[in-house]
């Protein structure tokens, strides 16, 4: 299986319930990752430095280190690496927080395995190597759009833009992921935490709405037919 | 009825005329003889005893006045934080009798799934591994997972910040209702014909204050249960109605329906109908439904009668009418040449 290992890359899991490393690691392997399970967040740390995993699934609550302190951890060391976290009832995917974490994606446990092996290989598609992931950035620019991730506040050439408060999760999921292609239903589930049956012109309104905002740069958010939408642009880090 | 004080302001106030006016009064006078240059005095003459006497009913008189209010603010104290304590007390009790309903009817709804997967483990363990049993396992923890994923849906709601932007009733409308027309053909469930009625004379019903993902989401599990709740042949209407402050939508069916003894707790998290045990459902539709219409300010009410059907009626208050969607406008872009030559 060693060409399948080099081909999708090592995946560092970290949580202490054995029941779920057991199967998940088991899951990914079949997927064709190289596997590298740790119980706390500490010893998550330690096999991220032994092993330079190119992805890491990470619980949130453990014992000694819990999962956010890891990815606190990690960034402050300055390595980028992609994570995804495992959230529970109850445990905000509050974007303020994420942000100030330095997590990559939110999933809430329980998940479907297969909607978390797409986000796996998303994240690991969007990595660029050596690079600050665009979601763990705190301003973000293309042109003379500035997206400030804190104070939430977005400008246009310097000119303040009003956004309304799912209109701007929208702006942040899509400039966070440029180029990438999303589907209704996953922007819809991205601005609200959680499915939703799908209506069509519920997204389409959202971004209408948006497009509308971004004036001139409306263009940049390109309708892909029958599939959804797409942000087009050279998106970089913003002065802060 | 505004500047009238009440019957115990009155009563205060004229209590506190009689005690300070005398001494008042006294003292107004007292200074205009000073400022009039009024020199007489006045030399009264009386036996120690009365002296006396007097100025010991002046003092008993004081104590008594002071002591007596005292005891009338603590008294009325004690009668407030009586009532806050019985209150809290009844909360506290209600609380837990909720809380207990709660946890038996999670109960109820865990155990089913749990011992199916258990006992498909127990078989697969002894060799016998066949499609059927990883079904069971496959379809009954996804069951879990439902509830779980309503559970949190509904704790999110609860908190979550709510738009009040203007929102269409009948595009909305129209999108649930294509998209379960959708799902009855793709779920194969013939048969269910789902009619809307929308007022359009003299002028069609205006819009609602607040967020159109989360309205979607209530109307849709209220039509998917009337979808799910019917047989094939029964009727199923959408209506909206204009009233006063707010508009009514109204989802009724000619399905099922629940039993009479049943009804007051459909909105209760959990709770769902004996007739209902062999649909799937997590229990959370309807209270979803409610903290949605609740959230936005509006009310929920369910009138059902057990073999005729079921009417669910949401009335949502009117949107602010200086918020009405703008008329799109057109703008020209400038694009450079680069940037076309990158579209491209």
């Amino acid at each position: 299986m060693g060409s399948d290992l080099s081909r999708q890359g090592t995946l560092l899991l970290v949580d202490d319930e054995e029941a779920i490393t057991s199967v998940l690691s088991r899951f990914f392997e079949r997927a064709g990752f190289a596997v590298v399970v740790a119980a706390d967040g500490e010893q998550g740390l330690a096999a991220h430095d032994a092993y330079h995993p190119d992805v890491v699934v990470a619980d949130v609550r453990m014992p000694v280190m819990d999962g956010r302190e890891m990815v606190r951890q990690m960034r402050a060391r300055g390595a980028w690496t992609p994570v995804i976290l495992l959230t529970r009832l109850g445990e905000s995917a509050d974007r303020a927080v994420a942000l100030d974490e330095g997590a990559d994606d939110y999933l809430n446990k329980p998940c479907d395995p297969q909607e978390l092996l797409s986000r796996v290989r998303a994240l690991l598609r969007r990595q660029v190597v050596g690079r600050q992931p665009l979601t763990t950035v705190t301003v973000l620019a293309c042109d003379g759009l500035r997206v400030d991730r804190i104070t939430r506040e977005v400008t246009l050439d310097g000119q303040e833009v009003a956004l309304t408060p799912r209109a701007w999760l929208l702006l942040d999921y899509l400039v966070t992921r440029p180029g990438e292609l999303h589907t209704r239903e996953e922007l819809l589930t991205a601005v609200w935490g959680f499915d939703f049956p799908t209506s069509t012109r519920s997204v389409d309104a959202r971004v209408s709405e948006l497009r509308q905002a971004l004036r001139g740069y409306a263009v940049r958010i390109e309708t892909v037919p029958g599939v959804g939408y797409r942000f087009n642009g050279d998106v970089q880090v913003g002065a802060q | 009825m505004t500047g009238i004080p009440t019957t115990g302001a009155v009563k205060r106030a004229a209590v506190m005329a009689v005690q300070v006016g005398p001494g008042l009064l006294g003292l107004v006078v007292g200074l205009a003889l000073l400022l009039g240059d009024d020199d007489r005095t006045v030399q009264l003459q009386a036996p120690l005893w009365v002296c006396l006497a007097t100025v010991g009913l002046v003092v008993s008189a004081l104590v008594v006045t002071v002591v007596r209010d005292s005891r009338l603010r603590s008294a009325q104290a004690a009668a407030v934080a009586g009532a806050v304590r019985t209150t809290r007390e009844e909360a506290d009790v209600r609380a837990r009798a909720e809380h207990r309903t709660f946890v038996s009817r999670l109960d109820h709804e865990l155990k089913n799934p749990v011992m199916a997967i258990r006992t498909a483990a127990g078989v697969m363990r002894t060799g016998e591994v066949d499609e059927q049993l990883i079904g069971i396992v496959d379809s009954q923890s996804a069951r879990i997972a439902l509830l779980v994923a309503d559970l949190r849906k509904l704790s999110d709601l609860e908190t979550a910040e709510i738009a009040a932007a203007p929102v269409a009733l009948e595009p909305l409308i129209d999108d649930v209702v294509t998209v379960m027309r959708d799902e009855i053909r793709t779920r194969g469930l013939p048969g269910r014909a789902i009619e809307v009625q929308l007022p359009r004379i003299p002028w069609s019903v205006p819009d609602v204050s607040g967020d159109a993902d989360l309205l979607f989401l209530a109307v849709y599990n209220l039509l998917a249960n009337a979808v799910k709740y019917s047989a094939p042949g029964a009727s199923i209407i959408v209506r909206a109605m204009e009233g006063s402050g707010g508009v009514t939508l109204e989802i009724a069916d000619t399905g099922q329906g629940i039993p009479a003894d049943e009804v007051d707790a459909v909105w209760d998290e959990l709770q769902r109908g004996s007739n209902a045990r062999g649909l799937p459902g997590s229990g959370l539709g309807l209270p979803l439904v409610r903290t949605i219409v609740e959230r936005h300010g509006g009310r929920v009410q369910l009138l059902s009668r057990e073999g005729r059907g079921t009417s669910v009626r949401l009335w949502l208050p009117f949107g602010p009418a200086a918020s009405r969607p703008a008329v799109p406008t057109m703008e020209l872009q400038v694009v450079s040449p680069a940037e076309r030559a990158s579209r491209a």
